[in-house]
């Protein structure tokens, strides 16, 4: 196996993007990340697509095809990868095997959703495609309603209080306020959202015990990166990035079939694969990009990953320690809680942050100083399909 | 007219766990045969959420949708019938009955419905 450095990232800011077509996001996300790999007029010899409902919500398929065509990446071989919302991850681990096989030398990853030219009721929907038609789509459940139930239960189990479900939104609204990639960039306070007769009429319930502000936005946006084999690198203008180590485990479909359903267990699984492939521990990693689709969730995961004993991630978060300055900053992009969530883009994007980091690009307000080693969790369905990355920055 | 439950579990012949839905191969032991078990007596509450942010296909304010464990082990998901101010609780038995759960293209749907036990 060949150790795959990431060349070249590229991001469009997430949001409401009325004026781009799926296909013009990932395309133009895909030439900030051939620019910043320095590729030029070059080609690539594979493209990925990480996308989950072009199919469904803008009637186009097999968008790979569409994309190469577009980009004059002919005849480069083209995939879509659709893997629910870790369908970005997956399109990063694919380009990776490619590359670290040695199949194939250059490779393109991209992946992007455009999810607001539907309704909210549609878009819900579409997302609630992914639970178990018969035991589960049938009585209208939704994504926020599954991290509803499970978070009654992490709550009931480990104390979490709402006031920690708070912190991390803030923290997360305001890392988005510094990112001009982020959907929302409105820094929020505990004032207005918790405690007072405001909350009420700001913060209503949209699963309970979940609020408004415990959920990711609704987005489009797109993300892309550049594979390319270490040792092909020859004098990099920017620091290389490696993927030190990736891991992927399933779950049950269902949540009822889990002997502990506050046990993430695919997360606990791709995790301990990345760090162990990458051969570090959970205290060696310097920067985080966790999959908080929901503000339980960056919780649950600090401690399914191992950043902290379970029961823990709550205190943890209300402390700062998962702050920027903090001992493990997580999610320092915003999260998917306000850099937002296109689908299909997320486990791009989370490794195109992390990269910015360990290449020390990032303004002084979100770096990690001197950061070496990253990590993401992409969480797909509800955690029964999640992969993990570990990046390192290779010293030149 | 009162309708069957129409939920089936399987129960493993090689090491007895219990299943639903249903796998091809035991997520236990890998076993392929099972043998069908109907969900019986009530339920007990084990998770519940209301939601506000519905779907497509559902024309009202909120649903309520919980996970349940029967009197013989099976567990499935089902929807709530309380009204919004009832004061459910992780724990509560509930009385199951199968019911329209949603209209798609002008069909009922027949699912899991539960009410807390008075």
């Amino acid at each position: 196996m060949r150790d795959v450095a990431v060349i070249g990232v590229g991001m469009i800011p997430f949001g409401r993007r009325d004026e781009d077509t799926l296909l013009e996001m990932l395309a133009y996300a895909s030439l900030k990340a051939l620019d910043d790999a320095g590729l030029g007029d070059k080609t690539v010899d594979a493209v990925y697509v990480g996308n989950m409902g072009g199919g469904i919500i803008q009637h186009q398929t097999a968008i790979a095809s569409s994309l190469v065509d577009r980009l004059s990446l002919l005849p480069a071989a083209a995939d879509v990868v659709e893997n629910g919302p870790a369908s970005g991850g997956s399109a990063v681990k694919n380009g990776v095997l490619a590359v670290a096989s040695g199949y194939y030398d250059t490779v393109l990853v991209v992946g992007g959703e455009k999810m607001r030219e539907t309704t909210g009721w549609r878009a819900t929907d579409f997302v609630a495609t992914m639970t178990h038609p018969q035991a589960e789509y049938i009585y209208g459940v939704t994504l926020p309603g599954m991290a509803g139930m499970f978070t009654r239960l992490y709550m009931e189990k480990y104390g979490v209080t709402r006031e920690a479900l708070v912190a991390v939104a803030i923290k997360n609204q305001h890392m988005g306020g510094l990112n001009p990639y982020a959907h929302v960039e409105m820094a929020i306070t505990k004032e207005g959202i918790y405690d007072d007769h405001a909350s009420i009429v700001n913060n209503p319930t949209i699963a309970d015990p979940l609020h408004l502000y415990d959920a990711c936005p609704v987005s489009d946006g797109a993300a892309a990166l550049i594979l390319c084999p270490l040792e092909k690198l020859k004098n990099p203008a920017k620091p290389p990035v490696v993927i030190a180590g990736f891991g992927q485990a399933t779950d049950t479909h269902t949540l009822q079939e889990r002997e502990d359903p506050t046990d993430l267990k695919a997360v606990t699984l791709a995790s301990q694969q990345a760090l162990e492939m990458a051969k570090l521990k959970p205290s060696d990693i310097h920067v985080a990009e966790l999959h908080d689709a929901f503000t339980i969730l960056e919780i649950a995961e600090s401690e399914h990953v191992g950043f902290f004993k379970k029961g823990e991630g709550a205190k943890a978060a209300l402390s700062g320690k998962t702050a920027f300055g903090g001992t493990i900053p997580i999610n320092l992009s915003g999260g998917l809680k306000a850099r937002g969530h296109p689908v299909g883009g997320t486990g791009v994007a989370q490794v195109v942050d992390i990269v910015w980091q360990l290449r020390h690009e990032l303004p002084k307000e979100r770096q990690v100083k001197n950061a070496k080693n990253g990590l993401t969790v992409n969480f797909g369905g509800f955690g029964n399909n999640v992969l993990s990355f570990v990046l390192r920055r290779v010293e030149q | 007219m009162k309708r069957e439950i129409g939920i089936v579990a399987y129960k493993c012949k090689k090491c007895g766990k219990l299943h639903y839905p249903f796998h091809d191969r035991c997520l236990a032991c890998k076993g392929r045969e099972f043998e069908q078990v109907k969900p019986q007596g009530n339920a007990k509450l084990l998770t519940f959420t209301r939601i506000y942010n519905l779907p497509w296909g559902f024309d009202q304010r909120y649903l309520t949708i919980g996970v349940v464990e029967f009197e013989n082990g099976v567990k499935a998901m089902g929807q709530l019938k309380v009204d919004e101010s009832y004061p459910l609780e992780v724990g509560m038995t509930m009385q199951p009955s199968w019911e329209s759960v949603r209209v798609q293209y002008g069909e009922d749907v027949y699912g899991l419905a539960l009410r807390p036990l008075e």
